[in-house]
């Protein structure tokens, strides 16, 4: 009985010896292969940018930025774009690998707390003591801390949602753009008496995420951001009563969506909308890169409808920037060009390369200064609070539990209390990982 | 072949008459067959060829025309200007040197290997040669997704990450197995008198190799070019995962750039993915004789 109670356990020590063994072979054949990259790397001298800024037009305004950063002698950056999809899928390699890049391209927030939780994010909060971070507002401050206190990650500009329509078309209907949640079901029911589908939704062929837009936008509205945050934390559940609510007031809408929403993707939804087809749709500036140049001035939106005004508003402003690895060898350059993407002359020269419809995260940075743009800044600006999205408040993880409760919602409204339940079981999973 | 062996005698047995009237009638018949096969082979072949015709027109479409009147519109415009900047501002020239300096030396080096390898799994008696091929056969039927965190850290080890080498090695090692499990069912059945008949004439191995089993086996030689360079030039799985500076990546991971975050120019998309193809449709058009008669000849045995 004694030797049988003892051999197990020794053998596991073995086993456990062996494996630390391994490891530790491992781990010196990592710094030996990181001292050899790093000699390679130091005689090239530039700080490494990964960007997932792929599309022509966003790869231009990368590479202007990074050339007139190296004009300016001293510390030399290099780009190297890699497709947004392949990023995404990749980040994670990127930052654990020997030899990482010194800086990306990625989220605030959740997501960037999740690295930075693993010990694979700089931090930076010494350059965020002086220079133009320090005037940066304190929402922004707040957003690029991690839960343990430091800074890691620089903005760089930011986007905002809001229901977009065309101005000539709403002229030509005779309405108004809505305040309340009364007004705006009664501006669905004029579209809808004359004949428009009154919101498109694109959460089709690839792009079901653009649901969580409404989503996030009632619970902000109805249970403020607060709870919206923590309930993508995974501290509270989706079959909560506040939940249902914001499904009951999505219901009191849903007959106005366009019943083709959930098949065309949003980039479909948006010509379907420029074409008069439908009459407004909930979605992120960024769907401006998706018209025409010529209708771009007809373009017009909406603050989301304020349901309880004594919930604090707040509104979707996704905002972009930067993070350093942590194993980067050029902590000092890395942390100069950070400070350098902070300025506003980065990021204006940054906006005049890529399409213009973000806006810069410094206050004092110009924007394009279209009506349009002008009137996202005030929005913003005048929120109490600010939340990410979606994914980016929770992670990408979660992101289709969310939409696959969504799209079955959209399909049969019924069934909430039976597509809640799945969705916080699904969720469940995701948060205990 | 049974029906014209049928026809011939009843013909011969027929009346004058009856023979005129039926052989003007019999023509008629296979005239409506023909007819009724050459409609549907051609409605077939549209259904085929409509995604190409639509990635075609698209790619000659502006941009500014499919936002404004949808993707499924017929065209409003004509401009050339996708595949200029898909060539030049999404870098797809780097992009496919990148990819032929790749695909050629993979495909030349994994079928000189697995050539050989058949050949002495083949024609001599080795020991074990039934569990090796096994093996070859199972390292196919693992799927490579498992493999990816795998691949990527042991390149980083080597040194290799971030290389063109490391993708031509990975893409060798993956390739190989299967070659030969193809080129030793092929080289199985070349008759043993022509070896033997060489070995009389004094031929070592590396002659036999050289100068009786591969002249021989050219036909599957030149199948298994086509299929493999196919492969290794629509790879995007391996060039991502041991890759990283867009400089060297290959043309399939660059079409997949020209996506952006949020928003896709279809145009330039269609542009760079004719570009893409462009090369693999040269290399089936070159072998595609040799494509269809190694298929048979590998059947037939």
């Amino acid at each position: 009985m004694n030797t049988e109670n003892f051999t197990p356990p020794s053998r596991r020590h073995f086993l456990a010896g062996a494996g630390a063994v391994g490891a530790a072979a491992l781990m010196s054949g990592c710094v030996t292969s990181s001292s050899t990259g790093s000699s390679s790397q130091s005689s090239s001298g530039s700080v490494s940018l990964q960007s997932n800024l792929s599309s022509p037009q966003a790869k231009t305004a990368m590479q202007d930025l990074v050339a007139a950063y190296d004009k300016r002698g001293g510390t030399k950056a290099s780009l190297n774009t890699v497709a947004s999809e392949t990023f995404r899928t990749q980040l994670p390699t990127y930052l654990t690998s020997a030899n990482p890049p010194d800086l990306l391209t990625w989220y605030p927030g959740s997501v960037a707390d999740g690295y930075a939780r693993k010990n694979l994010l700089l931090d930076v909060s010494d350059i965020w003591q002086t220079g133009e971070l320090a005037g940066y507002s304190d929402a922004l401050k707040k957003l690029c801390t991690d839960s343990a206190g430091a800074k890691v990650f620089v903005p760089a500009s930011y986007y905002w949602w809001g229901l977009f329509y065309k101005k000539s078309n709403f002229a030509k209907w005779g309405v108004q753009e809505p305040k309340t949640w009364d007004e705006f079901i009664a501006l669905c029911e004029k579209l809808k008496s004359k004949g428009v589908t009154p919101i498109g939704l694109g959460a089709g062929g690839g792009t079901a995420w653009v649901a969580s837009a409404w989503f996030d936008y009632l619970n902000i509205r109805i249970n403020g951001a607060r709870y919206h945050r923590e309930l993508l934390a995974g501290k509270h559940s989706f079959t909560d009563p506040q939940v249902h609510k914001v499904f009951d007031k999505w219901a009191e809408v849903l007959p106005y969506f366009d019943p083709n929403g959930t098949a065309l993707a949003f980039q479909d939804a948006t010509t379907a909308m420029l074409n008069n087809r439908t009459g407004m749709m909930l979605i992120g500036t960024f769907f401006a890169d998706a018209a025409p140049k010529d209708q771009l001035d007809d373009i017009d939106f909406f603050q989301f409808p304020i349901i309880d005004p004594s919930v604090p508003v707040a509104e979707e402003g996704p905002t972009d920037g930067y993070f350093a690895s942590a194993r980067t060898r050029h902590k000092a350059q890395v942390k100069d060009l950070m400070s350098y993407l902070a300025t506003a002359e980065a990021q204006e020269i940054y906006l005049k390369g890529s399409s213009g419809t973000s806006l810069p995260t410094n206050p004092k940075a110009k924007d394009s200064g279209t009506p349009l743009v002008k009137k996202g800044r005030a929005l913003i600006e005048s929120a109490a609070d600010v939340t990410q999205f979606f994914n980016r408040d929770s992670s990408d993880a979660l992101q289709p539990t969310a939409d696959n409760a969504l799209t079955k919602f959209i399909a049969k409204p019924k069934e909430v209390t039976s597509i809640l339940t799945a969705w916080q079981r699904d969720a469940q999973k995701i948060w205990s990982q | 072949m049974t029906v014209t062996e049928h026809l011939a005698p009843a013909r011969a047995a027929d009346g004058g008459g009856a023979r005129a009237a039926r052989a003007a009638r019999r023509p008629a018949r296979r005239m409506w067959g023909t007819a009724a096969f050459h409609a549907s082979a051609g409605l077939l072949s549209l259904i085929w060829l409509v995604p190409i015709a639509v990635v075609l027109i698209t790619a000659t479409r502006s941009f500014d025309d499919i936002a404004a009147n949808g993707l499924g519109s017929l065209p409003h415009s004509f401009t050339l200007g996708g595949f200029r900047q898909a060539w030049v501002d999404g870098g797809q020239q780097q992009a496919l040197i990148n990819s032929l300096i790749v695909t050629v030396p993979t495909v030349l080096l994994s079928l000189l290997l697995a050539s050989m390898a058949a050949f002495a799994l083949s024609r001599y008696d080795l020991p074990f040669r039934r569990a090796l091929l096994l093996l070859m056969l199972a390292g196919n039927l693992l799927p490579p997704q498992i493999l990816l965190i795998p691949v990527s850290k042991l390149s980083e080890q080597l040194g290799l990450y971030d290389s063109l080498y490391a993708l031509i090695g990975v893409q060798i090692g993956f390739g190989v197995g299967f070659y030969v499990f193809v080129l030793h069912g092929f080289m199985r059945a070349i008759p043993q008198e022509i070896q033997q008949a060489a070995v009389i004439d004094g031929a070592g191995p590396w002659q036999i190799y050289t100068r009786v089993i591969l002249p021989l086996a050219k036909p599957a030689l030149a199948a298994l070019t086509s299929l493999s360079f196919t492969w290794i030039f629509n790879d995007l799985l391996w060039a991502i995962t041991v890759l990283r500076t867009d400089t060297k990546m290959p043309i399939t991971a660059s079409l997949l750039g020209l996506q952006g975050q949020y928003v896709s120019q279809w145009n330039v998309i269609a542009a760079g993915s004719v570009i893409a193809a462009a090369p693999t449709v040269i290399v089936f058009l070159r072998f595609q004789r040799h494509f269809v008669a190694g298929l048979n000849l590998g059947a037939v045995k």
